[in-house]
């Protein structure tokens, strides 16, 4: 029952639509009022301090509210909105110390480092060696290219075609222009320039870079990639993880 | 248990030891207590300290925290009341009569002295088939009263506590007749609001032994804490999730009247019991929403709104409000026509309900000024020009997160044309260009970014209305200028499929590879 779904026909989108909405009595929305009831019904019998009252309806608010984290793979719950959000900036927010790219795991953030940052993986690309992991955990595949790789998780996953974690999505409007700009420079210049990004190379555009490279697997000094040309290839290490609590 | 290693310079250590495990169970209890009364504060169940004739003989304890031992000698105490109550019943000798009646009233004033009334001991020692003894027909007042009143507080706390109350439901019921006293009647009522307050499965016994009919016509008199009691328990008994009650309730004679009636009084605390039932009326049976809205109720809960200022009275009528909006199109297209007074009164009081410091009163008038979005043109063009719209927009602001999302479904609905049949509802594009003007588009996508899946929802609905609607092809630069681009991002890899297709397909719809070339 596979259904291509093509947002770009928005055929699926669901617009908005204004409608009543009715709720039963027992209707969680109903929550908070029905509470309120109680307590002010019972409060003059059982003269509750101001504190009191605010420590309730806080511990009413926390009960009804408590989140669920909806990021693949993390099956965290908290108590409230505020731990929530320190949960989220604390695992979600994995940032690429190189070009400040923003993951929502550790794991995902280190996969793009080694394949965009990496010169290393990208000489084991040009060998052939499957390089590309599945980027749902635990499913172990591994791929050739980026685009066997999109294929599986289309497929075997059920992304939607359109999504697409190479690809650098919507970088600032100054940095898209520079990018436009420097796309049609390249176009005129051949040689792998210092002007180089290496996030907007296509497979092709990297692997024709990389097979300049000498052989051996040590990281060659004399090329450099992208505007940090002062740091050379910097070593990023693989390994680095943040901690990670799974609840 | 003491340390006999203990060195000299430690004075006392068994003393100490000893104070310490005291200590640390009067903070358990603490504790215990804490839990206890926090949900015997939130249940819609309801002690009677004082009676209901309100001459209650016994002076009401100040300090309710009971300690281990004050707590082990009410057990006790109550136990041996018990015991009396026993032997009172049995005999049959001079003065019978009047014994019973002061071992009763022994018994009902340790079940009223504390907070937490000890009715496990009381349940132990086997109270309820003396009670249900004395509730027999032709007992006295006095004693039939005292009984009535044990068996209310036994039900007013645990479940399995309330369920022990089984045996007596048929007396208890039956008493509830015109023939009865008042303040007997009216202490039965009570026993059975806790009965009823319960759940469902009491509920269904309270009605299927026929407690509905007798209840509904105390309702009918003028005045009296009688009146203010059965309303009370009728409210639990009709709440559902079966709507049969709320029928039937509706179509006892007289009692639509008394509604009416009732609502119009300055008897604020009566008026809020009827309130709710008007509530549970209107939420739950369609019959009787349809017999609500034909007649004055609307113009009265109007009219109680703009006048009152207690929040126990306001919450309910205001729901009121709302159901009888949300469960019959009839309401908007018949009765809260734009142009009729009655229409302007609605969102002049659901604009002093979002002006109050409540939050229950915000977020429930937030949600009917979303259902009478959703109506006709004309109600969208008067609630987009009246005073609520900067009131709206300053919540989506500031307000806390559950009145946000309902005042999001005002703002949207008002943004929207009424839904005709398929396809893509048109945009109401001088609404929506105006509102995203006066700055609302930053709220939506701050909802983008909840965690809440319903108001993510909502926030990329909205964004799509945006992207697509507002003139100029300006969309897109706002939502990029709001941040909008990266908070749909964050579902690239989201476990809710709906909204990961949602935000991608508008991602790559409006910001594809080639947006922003040219300029």
């Amino acid at each position: 029952m596979a259904m291509v779904v093509d947002y770009k026909n928005d055929s699926s989108f669901p617009y908005w639509t204004s409608i009543r909405r009715r709720f039963e009595p027992d209707s969680p929305f109903f929550t908070s009022g029905n509470l309120e009831r109680e307590l002010l019904a019972k409060q003059v019998a059982l003269d509750l301090t101001e504190d009191e009252r605010n420590r309730l309806e806080k511990m009413i608010d926390n009960a009804a509210r408590g989140v669920c984290c909806l990021i693949v793979g993390c099956r965290a719950c908290l108590a409230s909105l505020e731990d929530f959000e320190d949960h989220y900036n604390a695992l979600h927010t994995a940032s690429c110390s190189v070009c400040s790219r923003v993951y929502t795991t550790s794991r995902l953030l280190s996969i793009h480092v080694s394949e965009a940052h990496d010169s290393f993986f990208q000489a084991k690309v040009a060998r052939g060696y499957a390089m590309y992991e599945c980027l749902v955990e635990g499913c172990g595949l591994k791929f050739k290219s980026d685009k066997g790789r999109q294929q599986h998780l289309v497929d075997k996953h059920k992304f939607p075609t359109s999504f697409d974690f190479f690809k650098k999505a919507h970088p600032s409007k100054k940095k898209r222009l520079k990018n436009q700009q420097k796309r049609r420079m390249h176009k005129k210049d051949e040689e792998a320039s210092s002007k180089m990004e290496v996030e907007n190379e296509t497979i092709d555009g990297l692997v024709s870079a990389v097979s300049k490279l000498s052989t051996s697997d040590s990281s060659p000094s004399n090329i450099s990639f992208g505007r940090r040309n002062a740091r050379g290839l910097t070593f990023v290490p693989l390994s680095v993880q943040p901690p990670r609590e799974k609840k | 248990m003491a340390d006999d290693s203990s060195t000299s310079h430690r004075r006392d250590p068994i003393k100490s030891s000893v104070g310490n495990v005291a200590a640390q169970r009067r903070r358990q209890n603490a504790v215990t207590v804490g839990k206890e009364r926090r949900e015997s504060l939130v249940r819609a169940k309801r002690l009677c300290r004082v009676g209901a004739t309100g001459d209650g003989d016994v002076p009401v304890e100040e300090n309710d925290m009971i300690t281990d031992e004050a707590g082990f000698l009410l057990d006790t105490q109550t136990s041996s009341a018990v015991e009396e109550l026993k032997s009172a019943v049995a005999y049959q000798g001079k003065g019978a009569m009047q014994k019973r009646v002061n071992t009763l009233r022994q018994l009902r004033r340790l079940l009223s002295k504390s907070e937490f009334p000890p009715v496990e001991a009381a349940l132990k020692a086997g109270a309820i088939p003396l009670l249900v003894q004395c509730l027999s027909f032709g007992s006295p007042d006095e004693q039939l009263l005292e009984a009535a009143w044990c068996l209310t507080n036994i039900a007013a706390g645990k479940p399995e506590e309330t369920k022990a109350l089984m045996p007596a439901l048929p007396l208890l019921i039956a008493h509830l007749g015109e023939k009865s006293s008042l303040p007997v009647a009216e202490q039965c009522a009570w026993a059975l609001g806790n009965v009823a307050g319960e759940g469902e499965e009491l509920r269904n016994v309270l009605l299927s032994q026929g407690a509905l009919p007798p209840l509904a016509r105390m309702m009918l008199p003028n005045k009296g804490s009688t009146v203010r009691t059965a309303a009370w328990a009728l409210s639990n008994l009709i709440k559902g999730p079966d709507p049969k009650a709320a029928t039937e309730l509706i179509k006892v004679d007289g009692v639509l009247d008394a509604i009416l009636r009732h609502l119009r009084k300055v008897d604020e605390e009566l008026a809020t019991e009827v309130a709710w039932v008007v509530v549970y009326l209107s939420a739950l049976s369609n019959f009787a929403t349809g017999v609500l809205v034909k007649s004055d109720v609307l113009q009265l809960l109007v009219e109680r709104l703009a006048t009152s200022n207690s929040l126990q009275l306001l919450i309910p009528v205001l729901r009121s409000l709302g159901n009888l909006v949300a469960a019959d199109s009839h309401t908007i297209s018949t009765v809260l026509v734009p142009g009729h007074e009655i229409t302007d009164g609605v969102i002049k009081v659901l604009v002093k309900c979002l002006k109050s410091d409540h939050r229950v009163l915000k977020k429930e008038a937030s949600w009917v000024l979303s259902n009478i979005a959703a109506g006709s043109i004309e109600h969208k063009q008067l609630i987009y020009s009246s005073e609520a719209v900067p009131l709206l927009l300053r919540l989506l602001s500031t307000a806390p997160f559950d009145i946000r999302k309902e005042v999001a479904y005002v703002l949207g609905n008002l943004c929207v044309a009424p839904t005709a049949g398929e396809g893509k509802p048109n945009l109401i594009e001088e609404h929506l260009a105006s509102l995203v003007q006066r700055g609302c588009l930053s709220g939506f996508i701050d909802l983008v970014r909840s965690a809440d899946i319903e108001a993510a929802r909502l926030g990329l609905q909205f964004t799509e209305l945006v992207l697509r609607g507002v003139p100029n092809g300006d969309g897109p630069k706002l939502v990029e200028q709001e941040d909008g681009i990266d908070a749909m991002e964050i579902y690239q890899f989201h476990e809710n499929e709906d909204l990961r297709n949602m935000a991608n397909g508008l991602v790559d719809k409006y910001f594809g590879e080639d947006y922003g070339i040219d300029e």
